[in-house]
């Protein structure tokens, strides 16, 4: 987060600086120093060379990060600086004992300690322990691996465990820490004063290498010959593209192989709607590859609901500031497993209320009604999911709104239940569906969630759906010059084949275990391209180019002809056939089966 | 080499049907220039043989040296460039093509070829300045923005080439294409005519047809001679000599049709609605086209349907076939009508039997 250089530092004005040179230590150190050590080559600045300069980067970003979704109240922003500026309380370096400051982050201040604070599933704790236990007690027997990767999604303590679990055996944590970055002008600098450019993934390499060889040679200075280690590779260096990637997994396989020390590795999983980019691949190659170099792994789960609410109650109790249970259940919630958002998200609003009183009291009761709340993180769905929920058509067993509308009365056949679920384009919306695989989906499987004598349904189902696909059709061969009707329609169409699904299904299924199946139809138009380009050669081939026919044509008459005259056609066109019928690719498709939801 | 193709006349001089039409034209090339061309008329009734023969007339035996390209266009549509790849058959003195084949973006097809034809004009032996010919099969499947494209480039450029048309039906080529060419239509040849021509290439072959054989087979093809030579040929290999009650095997895709119209017959579910929707999907792999299928399979149902019921299937058959034209994907129309006739049929079977 301090690595990068916000945009923001408008919020504190120039005359600020010299107070914030002031303050600078009491924000700046995340992490105990004592237990860190540096292995960064030289080109990389020393962070105390020049505090006032490298820290102050990292203070306004944490104002920022703070106020990130709340750019409309500047008010507010300015109050809550001056309220900065006119409390000067001295502080020491900040080593999270607890010491009562407003100005720290609550996540770095209630950094659990000890693993009784930790909010991870205490199994999992248990696991890591022992994993370290062993290691560091006995390093005599040399097969067992030295390297535990331990995965999960953003916030779920990762770091917070090893570091953790390393105070509580009292050893001394070592960690690979990613190079500043260089920026071009500095590049320029470097390179006339012969300086070569070494990328992040160069060193990395070259740090793993020196590992391998000699080990880590503590800092001589406060040196106990008895202190064990631990290393921790917390950020793997970012690559892009294949090759690159080829080089961080032989080295990352090389250090699992041959590495004597204990070793961390932590993966971040970034969630399944983000997975089209390449980088969820290659996390996933890489942590098999090093679990095929025989690390350990262990995947930490999102913190369940109730242990984010009883760390975010701690902390409240600490702070003594008044949150009701309600608002922390929402703000657990909002967080979707992520304790760094959640105590975040929490310091953001005790520090609202009591900072602006006068102006934020509006806002308030809009709180209060459970509006989603501005700091929350937007829910997302699997596609599968949204698709289960479709499909399964969930309604209320009873009307309960009955007697509301009189006279709009909709006609007994037309009549729906009220759907058990939110409204279905907001289920669209965290779907990040598009319109078209959607509707493929929808069209594969809906009919195996009509009730066998539902032919009716089938039929008006299918009817929507070809709505739709009038609706997808309407622009083609025009959408680049029609970029906003193109997304009026893809929103329509999705919206008009998932309600219509919902309505056309009038008799569902009894619930129960399906299987959704991939829209056959791509296989179907891909195969059936292929087969008209050989067709058409085909013809030409026979007739020695001639002449050209239409295609239906040669598709409807010819084939057939060639097919009974059996001129080496035969078997490729029935092999292709029986590819098609063996139904191999069907099952390979969902993994991601659909229970009752 | 097929019979069709065996025994295809090369010129306009030995036609066999259609042999008014065939001295019209040749009269018509050899007298003066010759106008742009529209061929009309419906399947196997032998408007490319008369193209081709013409085209013959036109150039001499050159013409018949062709070859087939996989050719890539790029055209550059404003913002973009776009590849475009289609087959095409050419002599030095014509290019034929499917413009339809290019999907939506056969607009730019016609103009881009058309353009090229005009850059680099053939000169005859005497000097003079001749033209090229541009055959486009399917024009009736043409978009609107590619046949008012077509209709631009062929007054700008008529000095240059001639364009020869053909397409199943002019009703759906613009009044402006039609009012610049000359209109021909080519009748589907009568029974008798067929007869006469299955005759000729049974003799040819060598073959003996036994009496009222050729006449089934007439009877059987629809009135297309295409269709006609294919199953005669068809029938040489399955049994000779020839039996004049023999069996004439029907297309298999015809078959698969008619197995899904009793399969629709016999049970109205969900389920085999699934089912139906499978078998359709191994018709499209095989290219079969969606319009002709749910023709086919309209014709199939009718043949089995109550008099009562026809005119609402008919009804909603052609619905559907209007949206599938209007539409991308051909399946959901297809299945869309498949549901609706269950739907129908099973109240009527309801109503009747209880």
């Amino acid at each position: 987060m301090g690595k990068k250089r916000n945009k923001v530092v408008v919020l504190s004005s120039s005359d600020d600086d010299e107070r914030h040179r002031h303050r600078h230590r009491s924000l700046s150190s995340t992490r105990p120093p004592s237990t860190r050590s540096k292995f960064s080559s030289s080109t990389v600045p020393r962070p105390n060379a020049n505090p006032s300069r490298s820290k102050k980067p990292r203070l306004s970003d944490s104002t920022s990060f703070l106020f990130k979704d709340d750019t409309s109240d500047w008010d507010e922003i300015k109050v809550f600086c001056e309220d900065f500026d006119d409390t000067p309380i001295g502080f020491k370096v900040s080593d999270g004992s607890g010491e009562s400051n407003q100005k720290e982050l609550w996540v770095d201040k209630y950094k659990p300690h000890s693993l009784e604070e930790l909010a991870v599933h205490k199994k999992k704790i248990e696991e890591v322990k022992l994993w370290f236990e062993e290691r560091l007690g006995s390093s005599k027997d040399e097969n067992t691996s030295k390297v535990i990767v331990i995965t999960g999604q953003a916030g779920v303590g990762k770091s917070a465990t090893v570091h953790a679990i390393a105070c509580h055996f009292g050893a001394r944590l070592c960690e690979w820490n990613t190079p500043t970055p260089i920026i071009w002008q500095e590049h320029l600098h470097n390179s006339s004063a012969g300086l070569r450019y070494m990328s992040k993934l160069d060193e990395f390499e070259y740090f793993v290498e020196r590992v391998r060889k000699y080990g880590l040679i503590p800092p001589t200075e406060n040196m106990e010959s008895k202190e064990s280690i631990i290393l921790l590779i917390d950020d793997l260096p970012v690559t892009n593209g294949k090759l690159a990637f080829e080089r961080l997994r032989n080295s990352l396989y090389l250090l699992v192989r041959s590495v004597q020390i204990p070793t961390a590795i932590l993966v971040t999983n970034y969630g399944e709607a983000d997975s089209g980019d390449h980088t969820t691949q290659y996390l996933e190659e890489l942590q098999s590859s090093l679990e095929n170099a025989g690390a350990c792994k262990v995947a930490f789960n999102p913190i369940t609901h109730n242990s984010t609410k009883k760390i975010l109650s701690r902390i409240c109790r600490l702070e003594q500031c008044k949150v009701s249970v309600d608002q922390i259940d929402l703000i657990a919630k909002a967080s979707g497993g992520d304790i760094r958002h959640a105590i975040a998200s929490l310091q953001f609003f005790c520090v609202k209320p009591s900072l602006a009183h006068p102006i934020s009291s509006p806002n308030r009761p809009i709180m209060d009604k459970g509006f989603p709340l501005d700091f929350g993180r937007d829910e997302t769905l699997s596609l599968f999911h949204a698709l289960g929920k479709f499909l399964h058509n969930k309604r209320e067993t009873e009307n309960v709104l009955e007697s509301v509308g009189d006279e709009f009365s909709v006609q007994e056949r037309l009549a729906r239940l009220p759907l058990k679920m939110d409204a279905p384009e907001k289920i669209l919306c965290q779907a990040h569906g598009q319109a078209r695989p959607i509707v493929d989906f929808l069209n594969e499987n809906v009919l195996d969630f009509l009730s066998e004598e539902a032919i009716d349904d089938a039929w008006t189902v299918a009817s929507y759906l070809g709505d739709v696909d009038l609706l997808l059709g309407t622009f083609r061969g025009m959408l680049a010059r029609r970029n906003e009707a193109e997304n009026v329609l893809q929103s329509a169409a999705a919206s008009v084949a998932v309600r219509g699904v919902l309505f056309g299904n009038h008799h569902p299924m009894p619930s129960r275990w399906h299987v959704i199946r991939r829209p056959k139809l791509w296989q179907v138009e891909q195969l059936s391209l292929s087969n008209k380009k050989e067709m058409i050669k085909r013809r030409y081939d026979t007739c020695s180019g001639m002449s050209s026919s239409n295609f239906s044509v040669i598709a409807t008459e010819y084939t057939p002809v060639f097919k009974w005259l059996g001129r080496g056609t035969h078997e490729s066109l029935d092999s292709r056939i029986d590819m098609m019928s063996l139904d191999d690719q069907e099952s390979v498709v969902s993994e991601d089966e659909i229970e009752d939801w | 080499m097929l019979w069709v193709d065996k025994y295809r006349p090369k010129t306009l001089d030995h036609a066999l049907v259609h042999e008014d039409v065939a001295q019209n034209l040749k009269k018509l090339v050899t007298e003066q220039d010759c106008p742009h061309l529209l061929f009309y008329g419906p399947s196997g009734s032998g408007k490319k043989t008369l193209i081709m023969a013409l085209i013959r007339q036109m150039f001499g035996a050159s013409a018949e040296k062709v070859k087939v390209e996989n050719r890539t266009w790029k055209v550059d549509a404003g913002s973009r460039t776009i590849d475009l790849e289609l087959t095409t058959l050419s002599s030095t003195n014509h290019v034929e093509l499917n413009p339809s084949d290019a999907g939506f973006q056969d607009r730019y097809i016609v103009q881009e070829i058309i353009k090229e034809m005009a850059k680099n004009r053939p000169i005859d032996t005497k000097g003079r300045k001749g033209y090229k010919v541009l055959v486009l099969n399917e024009v009736d499947k043409l978009s609107r923005e590619a046949q008012n494209s077509l209709r631009r480039t062929m007054e700008k450029y008529s000095a240059y080439c001639r364009l020869i048309l053909c397409c199943n039906s002019s009703s759906k080529v613009s009044e402006a294409i039609r009012s610049r060419c000359l209109n021909v239509r080519i009748n589907a040849p009568s029974e008798e005519q067929i007869v006469k021509v299955l005759e000729f290439i049974g003799k040819k072959e060598g073959l003996h047809i036994p009496s009222g054989f050729a006449a089934r087979l007439a009877e059987k093809s629809n009135r297309s001679l295409r269709r006609a030579i294919l199953s005669f040929e068809t029938c040489r290999v399955q049994q000779y000599p020839f039996t004049s009650n023999q069996t004439i095997p029907p297309m298999d895709w015809e078959e698969y049709i008619s197995e899904i119209a009793s399969d629709i017959m016999k049970e109205q579910s969900p389920k085999r609605l699934y089912q139906v929707r499978l078998k359709i999907y191994e018709l499209l792999v095989n290219c079969i086209p969606p319009e002709i299928i749910l023709k086919r399979l309209l014709y199939e149902l009718l043949r089995k349907l109550d008099a009562e019921l026809k005119h609402e299937v008919c009804h909603w058959a052609a619905y559907y076939e209007h949206r599938m034209r209007l539409g991308q994907k051909a399946i959901f129309h297809i299945e869309a009508f498949v549901a609706k006739f269950m739907s129908i049929y099973k109240s009527f079977l309801i109503a009747t039997f209880g």
